[in-house]
């Protein structure tokens, strides 16, 4: 490429001569105290609840506290370059953050700026951070499936399309690595992803954006990310504008699906705000709205009718507990407003069993809906084994004598718990898992020492996949296991356990 | 003693909005009270005090302003030293002030004051940055503008600020007029960086997706 620097001298001189400057006109007011990433102002009468304002260093706030004599501002960036005196600007515009493909594959804070060093966001269009979610006629029944790739969730707690479905736990329990492998699942099936890490540590989320862009899953995800580092107004901010990137997709009739990544430390953000805003503190000291700030945040996952195109925003929101506490505050709250949870067991996790789900207080609440027909066929009574496996299981080990049947039901249930667990980032196309299911349901590997479960999991996907691929893409196309198709997926198993016992 | 007391706020630190809005309030009952007694002009006395009084005698408006000394003790001094000089109905109004505590409002109750008479008398205060300072021809330009524009009387409040570059901002209440060559620069610079942007996005698409050529 030729460097003409004539050509840009009359390009800029051209731009120069075009430009008309005009009065620009503004509300302003002025600071009287500021700290602690908040300001006060007086003046700005007639300013806007969550306005965007911005003071003379370029930093940018919003309008959070309407008083009789002042108004309260929330900064969102560096509070140390403000004064007292400062005049502050009053922008006219909501707080809104640019959208649009650009976006893809960028890793940006929650106002849209770029954080990954690949140069300016490139985009035109902007969405306000705050958006009505839609409403009831606005919507449709969930009931397109979201595969998460997961086996025990896809069975158990299957995710829908527009769907909220809270991810619980404590702290090192496997939360965020059901989120990222459900958002690697999501590769070549047009789902967008937005990934919304809110209080994490800098290093986790460079952790997952390395792992999203070695599985090829950043093209077509967004990281919105604010560290613990960032004031608590960027933290506060986040998922609002993670929202706003995922809706313009969604409006467009795309398939989306975000991560808040997580929602107790948002709410712990949002209690500083509001404490330092002198808004009175109820219980645990989070403000009297800490329950709609995540129920209009949530709201907005929906699966629109087919008049606004049938796009959807599926949500989900990851919540860290203290000791296994579900009822503390923020727990409850968010369990209340998401459509089930999918709760994470340290004793599961130290057991091996991951993902460390706790099958009985799992739950989705749009259930069957959001499964396939093959899924739904076979994954019916699988919960009810397990728990009965359960129970079952605690009697044993009081060492009792059992009869023939009952020992028989419980080598299956190891079996199963065996063939549930599944390692991290490798999610699996729901027609494996069919498979997978299927078998261990069946009885087709109760033949199989327990420790090798995982291992003859692996030979069969590898055995179906080289020889009953027609099998296979049949049950991909058909999503359901007709009469055909189980014919032949139980003849396959036949011979795969006839191979098996024939080596061993 | 008439030494000057150490500024310690810069002109542009407001004062407590809250202390202003109840500053509001007396400036009001004041004027309404002095209507229903007949007085013809109640801003005369105050001017007097606040000027006089307080400005040439820090050391009392020292005392006055005092929380360590008694409301009592005030009194007397206000008995002694404010009733002969003044009316009756002023006394009693810094008796009043001095009873709830608000004394230190005086002077920000007179501002309220004259702020409220300019507002009613159709006048209202104008602030005006310019680079240089203004010509007697362009002052007189200006308020004849301002006033056909705005439908009051401006008074204007000019200041000089060389930072500017050129051109003004003009300031009526909390709006703000500027067309100053400071922010048009700051526009164009803007724009320009915005176009280079671009021009530097489309030349990397380039190399990374040929096909588009």
């Amino acid at each position: 490429m030729k460097f003409k620097a004539d050509e840009i001298a009359s390009v800029i001189q051209k731009e120069i001569e075009d430009f008309r400057g005009q009065i620009q006109t503004a509300e302003v007011g002025r600071v009287i105290e500021v700290g602690d990433g908040i300001a006060r102002c007086t003046g700005l009468s007639n300013v806007m609840s969550g306005e965007m304002l911005e003071f003379p260093s370029g930093t940018r706030g919003f309008a959070f506290n309407l008083e009789e004599n002042s108004v309260g501002v929330v900064i969102l960036g560096d509070y140390l370059k403000i004064a007292e005196g400062d005049e502050v600007r009053a922008t006219g515009k909501l707080l809104s953050v640019p959208v649009g493909e650009a976006l893809l594959g960028r890793m940006v804070d929650p106002l849209g700026n770029p954080l990954d060093g690949k140069g300016p966001v490139m985009t035109s269009e902007s969405r306000p951070v705050e958006w009505l979610a839609a409403g009831v006629a606005e919507r449709q029944p969930v009931k397109e499936p979201l595969q998460t790739g997961i086996k025990a969730i896809d069975a158990m707690t299957p995710v829908g399309r527009g769907q909220r479905e809270l991810i619980i736990g404590d702290r090192k329990t496997g939360k965020t690595s059901i989120a990222v492998d459900t958002i690697l699942n999501q590769k070549d099936t047009g789902v967008i992803c937005v990934y919304v890490a809110c209080g994490q540590r800098a290093s986790s989320i460079a952790g997952v954006v390395e792992v999203l862009r070695a599985n090829g899953a950043l093209d077509y995800t967004i990281v919105v990310a604010a560290t613990s580092s960032d004031p608590a107004s960027l933290q506060y901010v986040a998922p609002y504008a993670g929202a706003a990137m995922a809706e313009y997709f969604m409006y467009q009739g795309k398939h989306t699906l975000i991560v808040y990544d997580d929602l107790s430390k948002q709410a712990v953000a949002y209690r500083q705000l509001s404490l330092l805003m002198r808004r009175p503190p109820g219980r645990e000291a989070f403000p009297g709205d800490v329950f709609y700030c995540h129920s209009r945040l949530l709201e907005r996952a929906v699966k629109l009718n087919k008049e606004l195109g049938g796009g959807s925003m599926t949500a989900l929101p990851i919540i860290e507990t203290l000791e296994g506490e579900v009822s503390a505050y923020i727990p409850t709250n968010v369990i209340s407003i998401t459509d089930g949870q999918i709760y994470l067991e340290p004793d599961l996790f130290w057991k091996g069993i991951r993902p460390a789900i706790n099958v009985g207080v799992s739950v989705s609440r749009v259930g069957g809906n959001a499964q396939t027909k093959a899924m739904k066929k076979i994954a019916g009574s699988l919960r009810l084994d397990l728990a009965a496996f359960r129970e079952l299981e605690a009697f044993a080990q009081l060492g009792t004598e059992l009869d023939k049947d009952t020992q028989a039901q419980l080598d299956r249930g190891y079996r199963m718990v065996e063939l549930l667990k599944q390692r991290q980032f490798a999610p699996l196309h729901v027609a494996d898992q069919v498979v997978a299911i299927y078998a261990g349901t069946k009885g087709y590997f109760d033949k199989v020492p327990v420790a090798k479960v995982a291992e003859t999991e692996a030979l069969l996907h590898e055995f179906i996949r080289t020889e009953h691929a027609d099998m296979r893409d049949k049950l991909v196309a058909e999503a359901a296991l007709t009469d055909e198709i189980e014919g032949k997926l139980k003849k396959a198993l036949e011979a795969f356990v006839a191979r098996l016992a024939s080596k061993s | 003693m008439t030494e000057m007391r150490l500024k310690t706020r810069p002109d542009s630190v407001l004062e407590d909005p809250g202390a202003l809005a109840v500053a509001g309030l007396y400036a009001r009952s004041y004027l309404s009270a002095a209507q229903s007694a007949g007085i013809a002009r109640p801003q005369d006395e105050m001017n007097a005090f606040v000027d006089e009084v307080l400005g040439r005698h820090v050391q009392f408006a020292e005392i006055i302003d005092s929380s360590f000394i008694s409301r009592a003790d005030k009194m007397a001094m206000v008995d002694r030293v404010v009733a002969p000089q003044f009316s009756e109905f002023f006394t009693n109004f810094i008796r009043v002030l001095i009873r709830h505590g608000r004394i230190e409002l005086v002077s920000a109750i007179r501002n309220v004051m004259v702020r409220a008479q300019e507002e009613a008398s159709g006048q209202k205060r104008v602030r005006i940055r310019s680079a240089r300072s203004l010509s007697e021809e362009s002052r007189r330009l200006l308020t004849e503008q301002l006033k056909n524009k705005l439908g009051f009387e401006p008074i204007l409040q000019e200041s000089v600020d060389e930072s500017l570059i050129g051109g003004l901002i003009i300031q009526v209440g909390d709006s703000v007029y500027d067309s100053s060559l400071r922010s048009r620069l700051k526009t164009l610079s803007g724009r320009l960086v915005e176009k280079a942007l671009n021009e530097i996005q489309s030349g990397r698409d380039r190399f990374s997706h040929p096909e588009r050529d």
